[in-house]
């Protein structure tokens, strides 16, 4: 909170903490929740593209973060 | 619905033998529950989906008029050489500006600082309210206050983005990551979309709502901690103990006021800085 970069005036790059942990969590959410839909509507008992959507959420999450706040 | 002194002086007209605070009725020792956080109601207008008139109403009316009073009196005749109250007054704002606007927007945030100051003075009054004697309620502890303040800065942030970029330029900038090859896009901008306009005006809301829900909780424990395990009649080494417990509670309800009135300004300090940083991000357009 204190001694941020970008105090003396100039906007910083946005690489704060709830970012990185929206990201994370939303990229769970999101296509860990749209697997669970496809679970629900073809009926499977057992979860297969629940997994699989966590695992591709949290896939594109960490990309995005890297891309967004690594690389730049 | 919590008790208040209405209640119990109610249930005790009504024969009740063991009158109390912390419940619905007045009657019977219950510990300390989230109806804390839902007043009787002063005037109920039976309209559905709303609470009536109660204690969080009058003290969002005394706050209101707190912050318009500072305004008003530390500046009315306004001089090139400030008096004592100016000066508190351009202190304020000096520091609004200086450690929350300009680190989010620059100096083209100095546009927003009325907005920021308004918002900084509100949200601390509001918050203040849970340790000011008598009120003891912050007004942000019910989350639909800091919702609408969070909400309008959402809408802001939308407004002036789009009035920055336009309509499409600012939802690209917001949705599509820069950098990314095409064929990956349609996994991300869900994520982009969920994570910038979902998940983030919630927890800007909730972030506060749950500091200051979590504070007024602790504390209400602690005092009432103090209050009934006070008992030196329990007999001998009980009594002793019981005596002990409650001056411990009774500290740390003294020590965790005043840690709360530091929560209450850093929360503030928070809402407003990140306010400045959403905003900030939306004149500047893609991240």
């Amino acid at each position: 909170m204190n001694d941020r970069p970008g105090a003396d005036g100039k906007p910083e790059s946005r690489a704060d903490g709830m970012t990185v942990v929206s990201y994370l969590l939303g990229g769970l959410a999101v296509w860990g929740g749209a697997g669970w839909l496809a679970d629900w509507a073809l009926g499977f008992e057992t979860p297969v593209f629940l997994p699989i959507g966590l695992i591709l959420g949290l896939v594109g999450a960490i990309y995005l973060i890297v891309t967004q706040y690594v690389r730049s | 619905m919590s008790a208040d002194v209405r209640t119990v002086v109610a249930a005790a007209a009504d024969g009740c033998e063991d009158p109390h605070i912390f419940n619905d009725f007045g009657c019977g020792f219950e510990a300390p529950t989230t109806s804390l956080f839902f007043p009787t109601p002063w005037l109920d207008f039976g309209l559905p989906a709303t609470s009536g008139i109660t204690k969080y109403t009058a003290l969002l009316v005394v706050s209101v008029l707190i912050v318009i009073g500072f305004w008003f009196f530390t500046t009315r005749r306004a001089k090139v050489v400030p008096g004592r109250g100016q000066s508190v007054a351009e202190m304020l704002v000096v520091f609004i500006r200086d450690q929350m606007v300009r680190p989010g927007m620059g100096k083209r945030g100095d546009a927003y600082l009325p907005l920021m100051v308004t918002l900084f003075l509100f949200i601390l009054t509001m918050n203040v309210m849970g340790i000011i004697p008598g009120a003891q309620l912050p007004v942000t502890s019910n989350l639909a206050f800091p919702a609408v303040l969070a909400l309008s800065i959402y809408l802001l942030w939308n407004i002036i983005g789009i009035r920055e970029h336009g309509f499409a330029g600012h939802f690209k900038g917001k949705l599509v990551p820069g950098g990314a090859p095409a064929w990956i896009l349609p996994v991300l901008v869900p994520i982009e979309f969920i994570s910038n306009f979902v998940f983030r005006p919630v927890t800007h809301a909730v972030r506060l709502f749950a500091t200051m829900f979590a504070g007024h909780m602790l504390l209400a424990v602690f005092a009432a901690a103090g209050f009934y395990l006070f008992n030196p009649d329990a007999g001998g080494i009980l009594g002793v103990i019981s005596v002990g417990y409650s001056g411990m509670a009774l500290v740390g309800f003294l020590v965790f006021t005043a840690f709360e009135l530091f929560i209450m300004g850093l929360q503030a300090y928070v809402f407003v800085l990140l306010a400045s940083f959403y905003i900030g991000e939306a004149i500047e357009g893609a991240h």
